[in-house]
């Protein structure tokens, strides 16, 4: 399988939030939003990017897809690295995005078929009939092509979510990021979009990267899955494998927490306790020791290294290989 | 058995829009006594939201009730003054809002509103509100309760604003709780957490909560008994365990289904409901489920059907309920 995008090592800081007594201490202090990521996309796999909210998944996307200005580290595509204009040129033909917020995503004031076709504008594709090609964009997504003279607020949740899928399709993109692609969709309709997203990567050979906190979505469509947490990648590797035998103690209580719906299985035990932290005051050591049942001393002062605790499977834990649910 | 704390009788509501009347709820019933944890689950469009405004009397301009009653403790809070009304709002009857956010004035700190939540509260000083609102924030597991009353609502993290906004709604000790989607703004662990809260609250609570959710998983985890909403209408009520296990309604059955966290197995495609919730300016005629169900038969789309008792506490409105089937 030939990787499709790697990034190594990756880092992102932004400057600190301005102070007003910022003239006292010169230098801009930063903080550390990414930190070391190193994570491969395969052509033709899912990947899914799992963590919760101030976790850096969405900053993570973004910088991949040359949104967010990267402070270290590399990012491949097609095995050339991304360090000239040129370069996040073609990156930008090849890959699409799909945003969390499939409405505030469309132009309030273009028609579906006009938004459709901006992408072959953009980038110069010439285009016979524009109207044809909205229509057969529209079709590929199960719409009718009546739709292409609606607006967006004319339409429902799903169907905008399908546009937002359509117009992410314009340009046969070789790689689709999906940020909570069924965020706000009702259970019977988010496994529409999924088979939606799905069939269009078995057709057409795309690469697939979809960010959510939702974790039985992340097991039933995703190859690969990747955890975050604080900016770091806390645990990677084969879905199946991770969903079986959860190596790292917050993967295990994500896990855990999930409420499941059925009266039977009632959880009496609280899985995990406090909150995320502030990335502003990122914890010495292990991030996760002040939120884990088995932090030692060594977690608490020495932060522990991403490695391999089985096939494919990598965990950044000192006790990964030693600890039961 | 116990006469009901809280009681919905046939609650029907239109709203009056300019494609005509939307008939957002329609002959809706629901009791819930004293103890109980009351689940109303259903998808957007199900008239939950409506249902959960017509309950607190806080309707829009266009919402006419035309026929049923709303009763706590056998008072029609309907037929109400509003003046009247709003002595019950916050007493009686406290909402948890989705969004604790928009929940809270912006601009006064949280302690400030705490106290004048608590207006009904006549000839107690506003240094015994005050301790009062410390005590409730405490109870729902803020750490420094002084402290946070003198902090602004975006000076908090979400976990704390949705412990706040339970905070708030239970200052007054109202009979009854309704939670509207309380964990839906939340993460996986927050989520957990705020149901391992609101499952304590209603073992030292001596009232009634309601919650109100799409997501059948905080259903499963809090309820005692469950109303499953589609299209403005009850479609099946009964004990939770009866739902999730030998559910009547086609509807129920394929809701259940579509919820991911049930599948051991991936199977090729993914389950849904296939088609839409049907337009209710005007209803359909027949079942409002029929041309999404799998079961339909001609008479499902001709008549309303019946309500069929399954067992004590058990209802569906279906012709098929399994073992159950009206006769044609």
């Amino acid at each position: 399988m030939t990787a499709l995008m790697t990034a190594a090592n990756l880092d992102v800081s932004l400057p600190m939030p301005q102070s007003p007594l910022q003239f006292l201490t010169p230098g801009r202090a930063t903080i550390d939003i990414l930190r070391d990521i190193s994570l491969t996309i395969d052509a033709k796999t899912t990947l899914g990017l799992v963590g919760e909210s101030g976790s850096g998944k969405s900053t993570l996307a973004r910088a991949l897809l040359g949104l967010q200005p990267i402070s270290g580290g590399e990012i491949c595509f097609d095995q050339v690295p991304l360090t000239t204009p040129a370069g996040f040129q073609s990156l930008r033909r090849s890959t699409a995005m799909m945003f969390q917020d499939p409405i505030a995503s469309l132009s309030p004031r273009m028609r579906i078929g006009k938004q459709l076709t901006e992408p072959f504008v953009i980038h110069r594709v010439v285009m016979p009939d524009r109207g044809a090609r909205a229509a057969q964009l529209l079709d590929r997504v199960g719409l009718p092509a009546s739709l292409a003279d609606r607006y967006p607020h004319e339409l429902s949740g799903g169907q905008a979510r399908r546009v937002c899928v359509a117009r992410a399709l314009a340009l046969s993109p070789r790689l689709l990021i999906a940020d909570e692609p069924t965020a706000g969709l009702d259970v019977s309709v988010q496994g529409e979009i999924l088979n939606l997203l799905r069939q269009i990567r078995d057709e057409t050979g795309l690469a697939l990267l979809i960010i959510t906190h939702n974790l039985p979505m992340v097991r039933h469509v995703s190859d690969h899955v990747a955890i975050m947490y604080l900016g770091r990648l806390i645990e990677t590797g084969p879905t199946r494998t991770v969903f079986a035998n959860p190596k790292h103690p917050y993967t295990q209580n994500l896990i855990a927490s999930k409420p499941q719906p059925d009266p039977r299985k009632r959880r009496s035990d609280l899985a995990i306790k406090g909150e995320i932290p502030s990335i502003l005051r990122r914890p010495e050591g292990c991030e996760f020791h002040n939120r884990c049942r088995f932090a030692q001393d060594l977690c608490r002062q020495h932060p522990p290294e991403l490695r391999e605790v089985s096939a494919g499977q990598f965990a950044r834990c000192h006790y990964a290989e030693t600890l039961t649910k | 058995m116990s006469t009901p704390l809280f009681e919905i009788d046939k609650l029907s509501l239109q709203y009056h829009t300019n494609g005509g009347a939307f008939h957002a709820l329609r002959d809706v019933s629901l009791t819930a006594r004293r103890g109980e944890v009351i689940g109303i689950v259903g998808e957007s469009g199900s008239g939950k939201s409506t249902l959960v405004s017509a309950m607190i009397g806080l309707l829009s301009a266009n919402a006419y009730i035309t026929n049923g009653s709303v009763k706590i403790n056998d008072t029609d809070l309907l037929t109400l003054s509003e003046r009247k009304r709003r002595r019950f709002r916050g007493h009686d009857i406290a909402v948890i809002f989705q969004d604790p956010m928009t929940a809270f004035n912006p601009v006064l700190p949280l302690g400030a509103q705490l106290i004048d939540f608590q207006f009904h509260r006549r000839g107690v000083s506003k240094r015994d509100k005050r301790q009062h609102a410390i005590d409730t924030l405490t109870h729902v597991g803020i750490a420094a309760a002084d402290k946070i009353m003198a902090k602004y609502v975006h000076e908090l993290s979400g976990g704390m604003r949705q412990r706040a906004a339970i905070a708030a709604a239970l200052v007054m000790t109202p009979d009854v709780l309704i939670a509207d989607e309380p964990t839906t703004a939340l993460d996986v662990t927050m989520e957990a957490q705020i149901i391992h809260l609101l499952r304590q609250l209603s073992h030292d609570h001596d009232g009634t909560i309601i919650v109100v959710t799409h997501h059948l998983g905080v259903i499963g985890e809090l309820c005692d008994r469950v109303y499953v909403m589609y299209a403005g209408q009850v479609v099946e009520e009964g004990p939770v365990d009866a739902i999730y296990h030998t559910p009547g309604h086609p509807y129920t059955t394929a809701l259940i289904d579509c919820d991911l966290v049930h599948l051991d197995e991936t199977p090729r495609t993914l389950p849904t409901i296939p088609g839409r919730v049907p337009d209710l300016a005007p209803p359909p005629a027949g079942c409002a489920f029929a041309n999404r169900c799998e079961k339909a038969q001609t008479r499902c789309f001709a008549s309303a059907p019946p309500r069929v008792q399954i067992a004590k506490e058990h209802a569906a409105w279906c012709f098929r309920v399994p073992g159950h089937e009206v006769a044609q």
